[in-house]
């Protein structure tokens, strides 16, 4: 059937580009933008199939076999997937027509789009995916690309780092997703997600002793466990605390990238899984917490650290981090649909902003520090005005998209119990800061004067003269996303998806509509509003006022600049400690302990031939005398013990 | 009195060899210097002769003498090894005696003589005819072992040599004399009888039963009487070196085990713990010292030494009476097999060593090997085979023949010995491989001083022959190890 | 079993493939040696003709049967009664094929490495060859010995002629220790000879039923012999001096078939002649396993040098080769299996792509070949390749490997698994790093003019497995198809009672499954023949 052209097209793509890039060249986006844009059309025609009621679901090919364990590759299309589907082929599109003038006449031109075209085939097969098996290889397969992609500009060791950083983070998370994975084939004695789903409600009660190895006695729940252990998996992949740390330094990847992957769809895979396995978290109300909580921690450190940043990337970054704290903990609440509703549409206004702040870079030439720039409104109205858009919806400006996702959001969270309300108020103190910062980020950027002119170095004159619109393919998709982050609101998606991620059953008293819900939403949108005014009041009304408040609140300051010192912590505590404990292990144990004694043993043999040599005098008595000595022993030895 | 024609009949071999071998030196001053060749290919054809008879009369066991000499399949298999090496000596002989400018036709006769005395040990049933045997083959030995006479360490050698031979030989000597007292008859059969009438703990024959072994010990190699071994090996001439690394000792070995299996086996239950420490002191010290050795020559003595050893593993299951006679049988082939397996590599690998000339002289440090792979692949190549089959590493026939010796001892509930015997083997492989790694991956320090190996046909022969020898028994060793299993069948 | 031999129309078809290599070397000897190409063209054309050769065996087995096919038997030595006979299995096969198929690239990549004594060179790879697959095909425990102990030989030679700077030291201590250990494994042939009914033929050794206190003394044995081969931690240290001293074409067979051999007693002696021992000391070996995953992957942090690096790398991946092994289970065997044929590829691989660049900066230091995707943009596309393929990344090769292997261990234990997956994170950590300094960042200036990409010769090496590592990689199947027969009659071989013991733990799981069979319909319950029906 037609839907498995879906991913297919992409990966014929990446592989006629992978094979033949080097002839291709700068073509390559004749080879990769139609694909995508097939198969963007072929998921539009399966959404309206699912939203026809018609869930499709189809095997591809066994995978592997072995004794009781059989695992195959295949493909299932229902709400949440069709959703996914319109997200990322939508996004990729627009990142492919945005590449083409972004990275004109780089030298990996087609190397670039082979990978994006891998991506988007890889990020597709894990929405598809009908066990788990499958999601986690694409799971890899997503961070292999964005390896790849980050790294994009290899001779840049920052680069580099950057992208061994985010696989080895990743691989931290993936450590547990692969436990978590081993737990539900060993419980379940399966990995398709129907059969987990089928039998999920018999487990409830069951535990297992991890301590049985060594004697002791520890039940835990079967499924708690599970849960926790794949929930680390998704803290790896979306960037959720502790293993955050990755994503901030990915930006070093090209900005298309960090549109598309690091903000609208891979790193969201994490938020993704918890939804598609809402059948098992529903059943451990203790892993639901521990999601929930985590999400909120994100959310909240992910925002404060976005008000310092300077680098206009990083603060997009640090806010895609709180955002996909929101949406985390939404799911950990049970609101599993306001967090993908949330999800869609940050992926519209997030990618958005990206590909606006690249459009500054590029029109500034891969200037990105905040305090070089200003004063852009008027050289580059479209960026502009789209930019305002992609904030305001990030605010949660009413009538946005992102207005909508994250009121359904708050008022979810709010409906979900004593915990839910707790974190509903982080919720709304976390809006007020994103207010601040990404507005913040506007004004700093756009308005004001232009602050590059000492800065810029190629030629002699002010820079600010050669700024302009870039290309049309860069600012056409610019256009499209900020029209999406303002329609995604009204497509009803919330109540498309609601009765596909039902909450725990719990959850489901306290309606949408109550007037706390009501209460909800003007605080929220006060919320917005009032972070907006004072980043006005402070960036605009009166300047240097952030200098003073920086001093006047050193320490805190600092820590948010800092990022709460949280590499340098891992730094200390994790990375260095291993390296000089290889490096010790390897000289004192491997080479002088167990190597040393395979050799002396060698040498303990030659010293036996070497003393018993020292018997051959050559001299003839002598030997005589051994023999008599020798004959004589042997008598001895006879007479005393024969 | 007059000898019965059948007896004359009976030992007609030795008689040839001896005739021949008077013969060659009567005709040795006739023959101009150019024609000694004659001389060994005469002794040569004597061989043949010899080889031919012994063969038409296997299988059957026949008594001359009045007992004092048995033509037994397990002498024939003995005589057939015997006749094989000196030939092979011979063959080898020629170009390196040539080389070393000693090309004289006595030489040849000694050998012939001195195999005498061996094929009459091998066939003796009397300790004095052994003795007899042992002295006519040492004595030709020691004349040999000086052959070089204007070298000193050959003189060193034949002097050291034949004063160490003859003290054993005394002891040997009083050993028998104290069986004599013991049994009233120097006949391996009464001397049977006598040690069942007398019982186990007689001092007396313990006595003399260590001083037979010191006696055959000091002939075998075995520590703590091997202190000759290093010297005389090296200082002899290196055809004669290889005479003695294999012919003697298989002779010696051959009487030693006739004499304790048919004569005091009664005591097997005592000498098996005599052997066991043999044994087990041999194989220490043979390959432990190999180590540590930088000449070819003394470090193939230690490996001589240490092959007693693993030959000794096979006599001490012979002589262990817990185990089932068919072990105790086995263990007797395999020495056999061992030895007759032995007897090719190192006899290939003394070739080798004797050709190896650097500049002109004979080049026996194992620092000369250096790069002999590129100059002389095939010689070098040979080498390799040799070594490794000296080390025991399949496809050789060194392996089958330790093969066969673990063999025996494991089935004779011995496992640990085995284990002893392989630990060993494979420390040997050190200084086996140390020749091939100086060959194939070294370059000679000093340029110029470049050894290489002087062939000629008769030594490619030779070579062939060993070569041959080390991988056919390899691959394929039923015929030899039926023919020893028949062998010890007969004896008792 | 002849019935199943016939099936080849009786013709000795793994006698053939075992020593056509053989034959190939004699041929080498009447080439002149000072005619570099011609023997280097024979030799390729020998490995490939039996490469070709060997690849009939692949579609005419029967992966229905756990029997032996192909067999051969022939009487060979009287006294004891020692037969040439061979024939393989679901477990022999794959390993038999990858040396075939891996011998055309240690004479390609050796095509300009060696210039010096080329026709010695070729003759002993091909008799390396010769040696490897005998001990694959082998069905007498001594004709196995034999082959065994041959190849030392040979691959003393390579290492010590052919190698690098400290050469001597490192053959002369791979011989040795390989040697020691595999001295007592003859002790034991030779006692269970006696014990086992005066024969050395391996299919009947494993059906008799040893004394325990025997069978523990034979296991240690056999671990002598094999432990030393695989290498486990701690009797590793030879590996690293040999991978780095020997020439590129050693290191490959090195890494990708001798240290298969020690794994591969293991499966076909240690486990089904001693099932009660090896259920016994299951918890040493699944200890000294984990040890060698985590430990050999803290060394690999610490190399400086390609190849030490690879070699570390590779006592990690085969301690997830042992760790499969002993857990005495069909995922655990099976990932064992297809993660030494992955291991042989991949690391065989990664010993080529040194090998390449070391032909270029003559340095196998990483200091000295840094960035190298500028200037060989396609050498680093296959580096990346093979270094993801090493680190598991799914959709390569090794993933379905150590994928089956920790859901077997995980089986054993829960905590095991955890333990072992600790080996993956470091895994992506030592080869990522080693990848961002050798692949990416600034070329060394001192090398740059050598730094030329690689040539078509190259490429034609490295292509092959390339396609291997992702075709193992998104269908494994047909591999595992042909090993489920073989594995199972293994397992059943390992006693049943001690097997559950081997699974501790996995009660609460078994009785969920019980419930579960009553429940839905449970796909993954089908029997493996079933399911070959749905995958041929």
């Amino acid at each position: 059937m037609e839907y498995i052209l879906i991913p297919l097209l992409p990966f014929a793509a990446f592989l006629i580009l992978g094979l033949f890039g080097h002839w291709i060249k700068d073509k390559a986006h004749l080879v990769a933008v139609p694909a995508v844009i097939v198969s963007l059309i072929l998921s539009v025609l399966a959404f309206l199939q699912v939203a026809g009621g018609h869930h499709t679901s189809m095997p591809l090919y066994t995978w592997l076999t072995s004794g009781d364990l059989r695992i195959g590759l295949g493909i299932s299309i229902d709400r949440l997937t069709a959703v996914m589907l319109i997200l990322v082929t939508t996004v990729s599109s627009l990142v492919h027509i945005y590449t083409i003038g972004y990275m004109q006449g780089e030298k990996g031109y087609a190397r670039f789009f082979a990978y994006i075209a891998l991506f988007t085939f890889s990020m597709l097969m894990l929405v598809m995916a009908d066990n788990f098996l499958q999601l986690f290889v694409f799971w890899e397969a997503v961070g292999l690309c964005s390896y790849l992609l980050i790294s994009h500009w290899y001779d840049r060791p920052s680069a580099c780092a950057a992208a061994t950083k985010a696989f080895v983070v990743n691989r931290v998370g993936d450590f547990g997703f692969m436990l978590g994975l081993l737990l539900v084939w060993y419980s379940f004695g399966s990995l398709e997600y129907r059969h987990v789903f089928a039998q999920a409600a018999d487990f409830a009660g069951e535990t297992i002793n991890l301590l049985r190895p060594f004697g002791g006695t520890w039940e835990v729940s079967t499924l708690t466990l599970m849960c926790l252990l794949l929930f680390t998996g998704a803290v790896g992949k979306s960037a959720q605390v502790p293993l955050h740390v990755w994503l901030p330094d990915a930006m070093e990847g090209p900005t298309p990238i960090s549109a598309l992957i690091h903000a609208a769809t891979m790193v969201t895979a994490g938020v993704f899984m918890v939804a598609r396995l809402h059948p098992l978290y529903n059943l451990s109300p203790m892993a639901m917490d521990v999601v929930a909580i985590t999400g909120a921690a994100t959310m909240l450190l992910g925002a404060t650290i976005a008000l310092t940043q300077t680098d206009i990337k990083r603060v997009v970054a640090y806010s895609t981090v709180s955002q996909l704290g929101y949406m985390m903990m939404a799911c950990g609440l049970g609101a599993y649909a306001a967090g993908i509703y949330h999800l869609l549409t940050h992926g519209a206004f997030k990618a958005l902003l990206f590909l606006g702040c690249g459009s500054v870079i590029i029109a500034l030439h891969h200037e990105q520090d905040m305090r070089h720039m200003g004063g852009l409104k008027d050289k580059l109205p479209v960026t502009y005005w789209t930019f305002v858009i992609g904030s305001l919806a990030l605010a949660g400006f009413p009538l946005t998209a992102g207005f909508f996702s994250k009121d359904e959001l708050l008022v979810s969270a709010w409906s979900s119990g004593s915990l839910g309300q707790i974190l509903t108020v982080f919720g709304l103190l976390t809006a007020l800061m994103t207010a601040f910062y990404s507005f913040r980020l506007v004004f700093v950027t756009f308005w004001g004067i232009h602050r590059g002119k000492a800065h810029r170095h190629e030629q002699g004159h002010s820079g600010a003269h050669d700024i302009h619109e870039p290309s049309p393919t860069i600012t056409v998709p610019l256009l499209v996303l900020s029209v999406l982050s303002i329609a995604a609101g009204y497509f009803g998606i919330f109540e498309f998806l609601a009765p596909a991620l039902p909450g725990p059953a719990a959850h489901e008293a306290g309606g949408h509509h109550g007037p706390a819900a009501t209460v909800i939403m003007v605080l929220a949108t006060l919320m917005g509003l009032s972070g907006i005014a004072a980043a006005y009041y402070v960036y605009v009304k009166s300047p240097g006022l952030p200098d003073r408040l920086a001093q006047q609140w050193q320490q805190l300051y600092r820590l948010s600049l800092n990022k709460w010192f949280v590499d340098e912590a891992y730094d200390r505590t994790i990375i260095r400690p291993t390296f000089t404990l290889a490096d010790q292990l390897w000289k004192r144990v491997d080479v002088a302990v167990i190597d040393g004694a395979v050799n002396g043993v060698a040498r303990g043999i030659a010293w036996w031939g070497w003393l018993l040599r020292l018997f051959q005098s050559g001299q003839t008595q002598h030997y005589a005398l051994g023999m008599t000595l020798g004959a004589v022993l042997i008598l001895g030895v006879y007479l005393l013990w024969l | 009195m007059t000898i019965p024609l059948s007896d004359l009949v009976a030992i007609l071999p030795e008689l040839i060899v001896i005739g021949a071998a008077c013969l060659v030196l009567a005709l040795d001053p006739l023959t101009p210097p150019s024609r000694k060749d004659w001389l060994a290919w005469f002794s040569v054809a004597a061989l043949a002769v010899c080889a031919h008879l012994t063969m038409s009369r296997m299988g059957a066991s026949v008594s001359a003498f009045s007992d004092l000499v048995i033509l037994d399949p397990f002498s024939g298999f003995w005589k057939l090894l015997l006749y094989g090496v000196t030939g092979f000596t011979i063959l080898l002989s020629l170009p390196y005696l040539k080389a070393e400018r000693i090309h004289l036709g006595e030489y040849y006769g000694f050998i012939l003589l001195s195999l005498s005395g061996m094929m009459v040990m091998v066939s003796a049933a009397d300790l004095l005819t052994i003795y007899l045997g042992m002295e006519l083959m040492s004595l030709s030995l020691y004349v040999l072992a000086g052959f070089k006479r204007f070298e000193a360490r050959s003189l060193e050698a034949a002097a050291k040599y034949f004063v160490l031979g003859a003290f054993s030989s005394g002891m040997l000597l009083y050993g028998i004399s104290l069986l004599y007292g013991a049994s009233g008859s120097t006949r391996l059969s009464a001397i049977a009888a006598a040690v069942s009438a007398r019982g186990l703990d007689d001092p007396m024959l313990a006595l003399a039963m260590i001083l037979l072994t010191v006696g055959f010990g000091f002939k075998i190699a075995a520590v703590p009487f091997h202190m000759w071994t290093p010297d005389v090996y090296e200082g002899s001439p290196t055809s004669v070196t290889a005479f003695m690394a294999v012919a003697s000792k298989a002779a010696s070995f051959a009487a030693f085990l006739r004499v304790f299996l048919e004569g005091l086996g009664g005591l097997k239950a005592n000498w098996y713990a005599l052997f066991l420490i043999l044994c087990l002191a041999t194989l220490a010290l043979g390959n432990l010292v190999a180590i540590v050795q930088t000449n070819i020559k003394r470090m193939l003595a230690y490996s001589s030494i240490a092959n007693a050893g693993y030959a000794l593993i096979g006599a001490v299951v012979a002589g262990y009476v817990p185990a089932s006679r068919d072990a105790q049988t086995f263990g007797l082939s395999s020495v056999m097999l061992y030895l007759a397996i032995y007897a090719f590599m190192t006899l290939g690998a003394f070739a080798v060593i004797a050709m190896l000339r650097k500049n002109g002289v004979e080049g026996d440090e194992i620092e000369d090997y250096a790069g002999l792979a590129k100059r002389q692949p095939v010689a070098a190549f040979l080498m390799l085979a040799f070594m490794a089959s000296l080390a025991g590493i399949p496809p050789t026939a060194g392996f089958i023949g330790k093969f066969y010796l673990f063999m025996a001892a494991v089935k004779a509930d011995l496992a640990w010995l085995a284990v002893v015997g392989v630990l060993f083997a494979a420390v040997s492989a050190y200084y086996y491989l140390r020749v091939v790694m100086v060959m194939y991956m070294r370059e000679p320090e000093t340029a110029g001083a470049e050894s290489r190996l002087v062939t000629s046909p008769t030594l490619a022969v030779a070579l062939a022959c060993a070569f041959a020898g080390v991988l056919v028994f390899g691959l394929y060793p039923n015929p030899l190890v039926s023919f020893a299993t028949q062998a010890v069948l007969a004896l008792r | 079993m002849s019935d199943v031999a016939l099936q080849t129309g009786g013709f000795p078809w793994l006698t053939t493939v075992v020593f056509l290599p053989l034959a190939g070397a004699f041929l080498l000897m009447l080439v002149n040696k000072t005619a570099h190409h011609t023997i280097r063209w024979i030799a390729l054309a020998v490995s490939l003709f039996d490469l070709m050769l060997s690849l009939p065996l692949w579609s005419l087995f029967d992966p229905s049967t756990p029997r032996m096919q192909f067999v051969e038997h022939v009487a060979w030595m009287i006294s004891p009664p020692i037969t040439y006979s061979v024939g393989v299995d679901g477990i022999s096969l794959p390993l038999l094929l990858l040396t075939t198929f891996l011998t055309p690239f240690c004479v390609l990549c050796s095509w300009r490495a060696i210039e010096t004594r080329v026709k010695e060179f070729m003759a002993v790879l091909l008799i390396m060859e010769t040696a490897m697959l005998g001990v694959f095909v082998a069905l007498d425990f001594v004709l196995f010995y034999i082959f065994w102990e041959a190849m030392l030989i040979p691959m003393y030679l390579l290492i010590g002629v052919w190698g690098g700077p400290n050469r001597l030291y490192a053959a002369v201590k791979f011989f040795l220790y390989t040697l020691v250990g595999s001295v007592l494994l003859l002790i034991a042939i030779l006692v269970l000879f006696f014990q086992g009914g005066q024969t050395f033929d391996i299919l009947l050794l494993s059906r008799v039923e040893y004394a325990p206190a025997l069978q523990s003394w034979l296991f240690w044995a056999f671990f002598a012999a094999f432990a030393v081969k695989v290498p486990m931690w701690p009797f590793h240290t030879w590996l690293p001096d040999a991978h780095v001293e020997a020439p590129t074409a050693g290191s490959v067979l090195l890494a990708s078939v001798l240290l298969k051999m020690g794994a591969y007693g293991f499966l076909r002696f240690s486990l089904p002649m001693l099932p009660d021992a090896t259920a016994a000391f299951t918890p040493i070996m699944v200890t000294l396993s984990l040890i060698a995953i985590i430990y050999g992957a803290y060394m690999a942090l610490a190399q400086a040098d390609l190849k030490k690096l690879i070699a570390y790398s590779s006592v990690s991946h085969m301690g997830f080769v042992t760790l499969g092994i002993f857990v005495l289970n069909a995922q655990g065997i099976e990932g064992a299996i297809l993660q030494m044929v992955n291991h042989g590829i991949t690391t065989g691989a990664l010993f080529l792509c040194v090998g390449a660049i070391y032909e270029r900066t003559h340095s196998r230091m990483i200091a000295d070949n840094t960035g190298l995707a500028n200037p060989m943009p396609r050498y680093a596309t296959v580096l990346v390749i093979f270094t993801l393929s090493s680190l598991g990344l799914p959709g390569t090769n090794s993933f379905v490997g150590e994928f089956l292997v920790l859901v077997g261990a995980f089986f054993w234990s829960k905590w095991i698994a955890a333990v072992a997956s600790l080996g993956i994170i470091l895994a992506a950590a030592y080869l990522l790093w080693m990848l961002q300094r050798v692949a990416f960042g600034v070329p060394n200036a001192a090398h740059a003019s050598h730094l030329h990409d690689l040539n078509l010769r190259e490429m034609m090496t490295m292509a092959p497995l390339v396609v291997l590592v992702f075709w193992i990689g998104f269908y494994p199947n047909p591999l595992l198809v042909k090993m489920h027969a073989s594995v199972n009659d293994l397992i059943e071989h390992v006693d049943v009672g001690e097997l559950e013991a081997a699974q501790r733990g996995s009660r609460d799981a078994r009785e969920m499954r019980e419930r579960r069979e009553t429940q839905v319909a449970p796909v993954a319950l089908v029997p493996p023949v079933a399911l070959k029906a749905n995958n041929e």
